[in-house]
């Protein structure tokens, strides 16, 4: 046997003085050809012959003599007999008269039937069974739903494909007559055979082998059955295994089944600990390293923390003394304090209600407010208009009722409002600083002067023009 | 061949000729498994693969347990070496596909003797790249979540509009369409190893593979189903290879951060997957092919034409980079062009010119060279650095992009930290492991297919 | 079953008088459609019943110099890919292809038609080159760019590496005739290489040049890919159409059968595929972002009368045969595959009015001036005229002069080292 490099272009050289030697050396058994060709008279050597006569298996020299040779079975009639070749050899198919299989329709509808299920899957379950509103996009926009279904038709077209090529060519099948054949295992290798079945109609044993024969075969055997049933099964063994390996694969499914149908007072398995008790202090904890037991620490008695003195009660409580103890200002605040609370402009100056703290108002309002009391106060911004367009039913606070409790509202307990929220509105203390929050609170006045203004309040001049 | 003509004097012509000439192929294939002692490099190699490895699994293991946050992933850059790597490994596993599925379509040949150990690299590097993103859950216990099951809490789905979701679609059926493919492909081959073992008296190997191999015998009328099929698995594997990448690039594409916003991306990343995954496919193939005598069969011409569809891809590369620059000018976009200004001059400008620069727009023009094309030393370290350029070009995409949004005041550094590193070196180690492992356990060639391939196959026809 | 064969003994390989055929048809085509469109042209008025001052005619001009550009861009291509990979299947058809590349002089040629007036100051096709585009800042940035003159500068530029690479192609192909050098083979390979580079950035560049510009705000970075994939759909139809007018007339008769019919079919296929990958990214992509700069190319395509366009390209262009030429017979049956290449390249023809017309209006509606897109959609009609067709006509001439032209001597590359292969060329 030659050194396979040497067949090749290039000269062979090892890539390191440690390469092993080449396979030849340690490749026994390829040191012999295919066993002698047999003497022509069907006893073929090595192979069970105990059996029900399965077939005649011959065997060509090359690809070309297969094909010949196939073409002259075909001609004489046959048709339960089957060409075995290495690979496919290219021609064969009209020289043993197979049709073109319907496997590509198959495959075709178990594509389309992939991409409309896959269609339909995301309708059903982001557009019909729960509509899942992001920004008020629609629940079912087909442009986004494409990959995904391209996606499914090819998986399930390939799915069928897989296993579809093996349910037409009848396989699995581990166990065939023709394996009993010593000589048939070169078909992986380099044998091209023809086996015609005894089941053949026209099959005769002295005839069909005078045909193979003619037909150029180097190497005649008969193929018979396994006499023995049992080795016509497949091994209880295997069996076994194939049994307890299904039986194991649906453990896991067992047990997400029982889960679904049990209760359980456990508390939930921690598979990582660390990610549900993280080593980090939160401030509602208990924690034995502080003789209160608290982890939160509090504020220290008579400090008060920087920027956090807010000494004008009027500007940031909305608080005024009077005798009787802390009350609402009617009012507005008299000055603006010194702090980085306000623009660096107006500390420190007199607080005035001028169309800049309007217009800042205004713009603060548009920007905190509207979603819920809507552009004009009534209470019927986009929040509540959803609320409705969903069957339900809840207005925000129409802020300029004239007969509803904000128009009576002290200005102090208007900014409180603000910025401590009330009933369903939370506060904005925390997005909104004082001055805009009373910006917010002279907006209002003013929407609500506006929206109850009667025909006196028209200019005298313009008064005419609107009647 | 001088056996050769021993068998043809014992039968006279040219007996037995081709039948030598299938067997030297058999032979030389199966001797890559079947040697008893494998080479010393290769058991050097694993060595290296699996420690790599084990340390990935110890890395895995503290990011799952003590959270990404061991990552150096940060609120503005909240992608970084996961993603990167994510996209990288997904984008070597696409030239398996191509060359076992649209170099079939379109009849190239030499795709034979290359096609196997490149799907097996598919898969393994999808393996890799599926576990990037489930690593950046956070809770990959929880990534069933992600397949739409009927469940106790109201009814709960997945966000199908979401790319991320289409994510999950595009690399699981990329993943089962590869995996079938390349068993299909094995098929008749492992039932040659089956006949091999039982030749031997080996029992307990025939048997494992016999069952593998389905009880294949080399029927012609089984060998047309499985050619018609095999055909449409090449015609549906190629839109699906199309498909991932461009999906992978929607991630992306979707958003509307400068830099990732842009048409080209699908056709684009698909040419640097293609690009990235020859190069690993080179990086891989030319020392093994030297360790296990293979080089009369994945001969120097498959070698070039790998190197030119490499410097195919390349270029296509360079003229999206190309695209993208003038469009962010064109589009008159000030983000846009601050974006791909702050690539190259900005403070990871090491990383385009040195990696994305030099691996991708330069070193596919060292393919012109004959002389490179024939000096495999010289291809594997330009495949070293298309493999580096293609991952600091998705570096510079995820990374550089997000640490530079739109918010100056959001703007950082990104550093990566002990455990990216070692989860990417693991994924490494894992794919050279398995890579070797496979080598070594299954049909490295297609045998079956490089014997059709070859003359004999053809040679010796009769009439018509 | 063999691996070669050789040319058949009585095969009619000698274009003999069918190039000037093809030829005089085109002239003919020129001469009446011409006069027609120009007549047609003047006297067609805009939407609002204003004069339209040859607008539409221009508008329809640029969509059928699309049209006729992108089938022998496309062959370009094939030439190309078949020199570079070595390709077996298509000898028999390159010299077909090479004589539709023939036809790049005529067609640049024909381009002076829009780029002329471009030039020479009319301002209603292109919005970039008026006046009020100067105010948006939007464009007025890359107004050095798009200014007629760079433009007609970069279209010579264009037509010359076209006419260079093709004529390169052909001549040596046509130098193989007479020599049966081998070597001209490899130095085509050769230059395979560096000329599909150039071909690449050059398509790209001509889409965003004549097609993308025409709306000059709007961007979209994988359009020159998508024009070429659109292109090719249609190159190989035409490539067919012209294989089977050659057979009728007693041409290649025995050289050229349904295997290579087959693999027309298969690209034609794969382009419609690739072209629906490149517009559904674009597409995606651009709907997903929600960019207003973006997404309005698409908003006065996706309402409005321009939707039923927009679905009968969806339907017509890429589903109906999508699902058709899937099947191997639809592409083996001469006569179906005739019926898809007409049907294509229409829909080609509908494809590049969908990418260039939405943009006409853009003087006539309400806020005049606004540029191409703007406006209310419901005033953006499609309003089909006769001198859409009137001027595809006349455009379909000078393909057809142009490659009348090529089509002389050897229809087939004689002594080509892989003519062989090529007649022998079975499909698996």
């Amino acid at each position: 046997m030659s050194d396979p490099t040497e067949t090749s272009e290039k000269p062979a050289t090892p890539a390191t003085p440690a390469a092993p030697a080449t396979p030849a050396a340690h490749d026994a058994h390829d040191d012999h050809d295919t066993p002698p060709p047999g003497d022509g008279d069907g006893n073929g050597n090595g192979n069970g012959q105990d059996g029900a006569l399965y077939g005649i298996l011959a065997q060509y020299d090359t690809p070309g003599e297969l094909l010949e040779a196939a073409r002259k079975v075909k001609d004489a009639g046959y048709s339960e007999f089957d060409c075995y070749s290495p690979f496919p050899v290219h021609g064969i198919d009209p020289a043993m008269g197979i049709k073109r299989t319907i496997l590509p329709l198959v495959i075709f509808c178990g594509g389309f039937v992939g991409a409309t299920g896959g269609l339909l899957l995301q309708w059903y379950c982001n557009a019909y069974q729960w509509g899942w509103n992001i920004s008020g996009k629609p629940t079912w926009s087909i442009p986004a739903n494409i990959p995904i279904a391209y996606e499914c038709g090819i998986l399930i077209a390939v799915l069928t494909s897989f296993f579809g090529v093996w349910a037409f060519n009848k396989l699995p099948q581990v166990w065939h007559p023709l394996f009993r054949s010593d000589r048939f295992a070169r078909v992986t290798d380099d044998g091209f055979f023809i086996g015609i079945e005894a089941a053949d109609k026209r099959f005769d044993a002295e005839k069909t082998k005078a045909l193979l024969e003619g037909a150029g075969a180097i190497a005649i055997e008969n193929v018979h059955f396994d006499p023995d049933p049992a080795n016509k099964q497949m091994p209880k063994w295997i069996m076994g295994i194939i049994i307890a390996s299904t039986a194991f694969a649906l453990v896991p499914f067992a047990i997400a089944a029982k889960a679904r149908n049990t209760k359980s007072s456990e508390p939930h398995w921690n598979i990582f600990p660390d990610m549900d008790y993280q080593p980090k202090a939160k401030s509602d904890q208990a924690d034995d390293l502080f003789p209160d037991g608290r982890e939160n620490r509090g504020e220290i008695a008579n400090t008060v923390p920087r920027g956090w003195l807010e000494a004008d009660e009027t500007f940031y409580h909305g608080l005024e003394h009077a005798d009787a103890g802390d009350s609402w200002t009617t009012g507005f605040p008299k000055q603006y304090p010194d702090s980085s609370a306000v623009p660096p402009d107006l500390r420190g100056q007199p607080f005035a209600i001028d169309m800049r703290l309007l217009k800042r108002g205004q713009n603060r309002f548009n920007i905190y407010c509207t979603p819920c009391h809507g552009y004009d106060a009534h209470g019927q911004g986009m929040v509540p208009t959803r609320v409705r367009s969903e069957g339900g039913n809840w207005d925000a606070r129409n802020l300029v009722d004239p007969s509803g409790p904000v128009v009576q509202m002290p200005n102090g307990q208007l900014f409180n409002t603000i910025s401590n929220g009330y009933a369903k509105m939370m506060g904005y203390a925390a997005q909104i600083p004082p001055w805009d929050r009373w910006a917010i609170v002279a907006y209002v006045r003013t929407l609500e002067r506006a929206q109850n203004a009667s025909h006196d309040d028209v200019p005298a001049a313009d008064q005419g023009s609107i009647k | 061949m001088s056996s050769a003509e021993a068998t043809a004097d014992a039968h006279g012509g040219n007996q037995g000729k081709a039948r030598e000439h299938f067997r030297n192929i058999t032979r030389d294939v199966s001797w890559v498994a079947e040697s008893p002692k494998p080479h010393p490099l290769w058991l050097a190699a694993l060595a290296v693969g699996v420690t790599a490895f084990s340390i990935g699994i110890w890395c895995i293991y503290v990011v799952v347990t003590r959270g990404i946050g061991v990552w150096g992933n940060s609120q503005m850059v909240c992608w970084a070496w996961d993603i990167t790597n994510f996209v990288w490994w997904i984008g070597i596993g696409h030239a398996g596909t191509l060359i076992s599925a649209v170099l079939y379509l379109t009849r190239q040949q030499w795709r034979v003797t290359i096609n196997r150990s490149a799907e097996a690299m598919t898969i393994f590097a999808v393996m890799c790249a599926g576990l990037f993103p489930l690593l950046h859950t956070g809770r990959p216990w929880f990534a069933w979540w992600m397949i739409p099951l009927p469940n106790d809490m109201g009814s709960i789905w997945p966000q199908f509009r979401s790319p991320l979701m289409w994510d999950v679609f595009a690399v699981s059926t990329y993943f089962t369409t590869s995996l079938l493919f390349w068993y299909m492909g094995m098929v008749p081959d492992l039932a040659t190893f089956r006949d091999r073992w039982a030749m031997r008296g080996n029992k307990v190997r025939a048997i494992v593979y016999g069952v593998l191999c389905l009880g294949w015998r080399g029927s012609a009328r089984q060998w047309h189903r499985y050619e018609r099929v095999y055909l449409i698995l090449a015609g549906l594997a190629t839109p699906l290879v199309f498909s991932v990448h461009s999906v992978v690039s929607f991630d992306f594409a979707t958003s509307q951060l400068p830099g990732w916003h842009t048409t080209i991306f699908p056709p684009y990343f698909v040419a640097g997957a293609i690009y990235s995954g020859f190069a690993m496919v080179m990086t891989l193939i030319l020392p093994l092919r030297y360790l296990f005598n293979l080089k009369h069969i994945i001969t120097q011409a498959h070698v070039h034409a790998m190197c030119k569809v490499m410097m195919a891809c390349g270029m296509m590369v360079t003229l999206a980079y190309g695209h993208e620059f003038f469009v962010a000018w064109y589009s008159g976009n000030e983000f846009e062009q601050f974006t791909f200004l702050s690539r190259v001059f900005g403070p990871f400008w090491w990383i385009w010119w040195g990696f994305l620069f030099l691996g991708n727009v330069v070193t596919p023009h060292f393919f012109w060279s004959n002389w490179v094309k024939n000096n495999n030393y010289v291809i594997w370290c330009l495949c070293i650095l298309v493999n580096l350029g293609m991952w600091g070009e998705r570096f510079v995409i995820i990374a550089v992009s997000l640490s530079r949004s739109f918010l100056p005041s959001a703007w950082s550094y990104y550093h990566p930290t002990r455990y990216d590193i070692g989860v990417f070196v693991g994924t490494i180690g894992m794919f050279l492991t398995l890579f070797l492992l496979f080598f070594r356990f299954a049909p490295v060639i297609a045998i079956s297919e490089v014997k059709g391939a070859s003359e004999e196959a053809h040679a010796g026809k009769g009439g018509h | 079953m063999s691996l070669t064969k050789n040319l058949h003994p009585d095969e009619k390989y000698k274009a003999g008088k069918l190039g000037t055929q093809m030829t005089l048809v085109g002239l003919g085509l020129i001469a009446g459609m011409g006069i027609l469109s120009l007549i047609l042209g003047a006297v067609h008025k805009g939407p609002g019943g204003e004069d339209d001052h040859f607008k539409r005619f221009l508008y329809a001009y640029v969509t059928s110099w699309a049209w006729i550009a992108s089938l022998s861009i496309g062959m370009l291509w094939l030439v190309l890919l078949h020199h570079l990979t070595r390709s077996r299947w298509s000898t028999v058809v390159r010299r077909i292809a090479e004589s539709m590349t023939g036809a790049f002089p005529i067609i640049w040629l024909a381009g002076l038609g829009f780029v002329l007036p471009v030039l020479f100051g009319y301002k209603d096709l292109y919005y970039w080159a008026a006046p009020d585009a100067a105010k948006d800042p939007a464009i007025a940035h890359k107004l050095g760019w798009l200014s007629p003159g760079m433009f007609t500068m970069r279209y010579v530029i264009y037509g010359a590496i076209y006419i260079g690479i093709s004529t390169y192609f052909s001549k040596k192909s046509r130098e193989q005739d007479e020599s049966g050098d081998p070597k001209i083979s490899i130095s085509l390979r050769r230059a395979s290489g560096p000329g599909m580079i150039l071909f690449s950035i050059t398509t790209c560049a001509l889409a965003f040049d004549v097609l993308m510009s025409l709306a000059p705000k709007w961007y979209s970075t994988i359009y020159g890919v998508m024009f070429w994939g659109s292109g090719e759909i249609a190159a190989f139809a035409a490539l067919g159409l012209i294989v089977l007018w050659l057979q009728r007339n007693g041409r290649l008769v025995h050289s050229i059968n349904e295997e290579h019919y087959h693999d027309i079919g298969k690209w034609m296929f794969s382009f419609t595929f690739f072209w629906a990958y490149t517009a559904f990214s674009q597409f995606m992509l651009q709907w997903y972002g929600n960019m207003p700069d973006e997404t309005v190319w698409y908003k006065y395509r996706m309402f409005g009368d321009w939707q039923w366009v927009s679905i009968a390209i969806l339907v017509g262009y890429w589903a109906f045969p999508f699902v058709f030429l899937m099947s191997r017979w639809t592409k083996r049956i001469v006569p179906s595959l005739v019926f898809f290449a007409v049907w294509q390249l229409v829909f080609h023809w509908l494809d590049m009015y969908w990418d260039t017309m939405p943009q006409y209006d853009w003087t006539m509606v309400g806020n005049h001036n606004a540029g191409p897109l703007a406006g209310p959609i419901a005033l953006h009609h499609v309003g089909f005229t006769a001198v859409d067709i009137t001027v595809w006509l006349a455009l379909i001439g000078f393909f057809l002069v142009g490659t009348g032209r090529g089509l002389k001597g050897n229809l087939i590359p004689v002594k080509d080292p892989t003519l062989g292969m090529s007649l022998a060329h079975e499909q698996l």
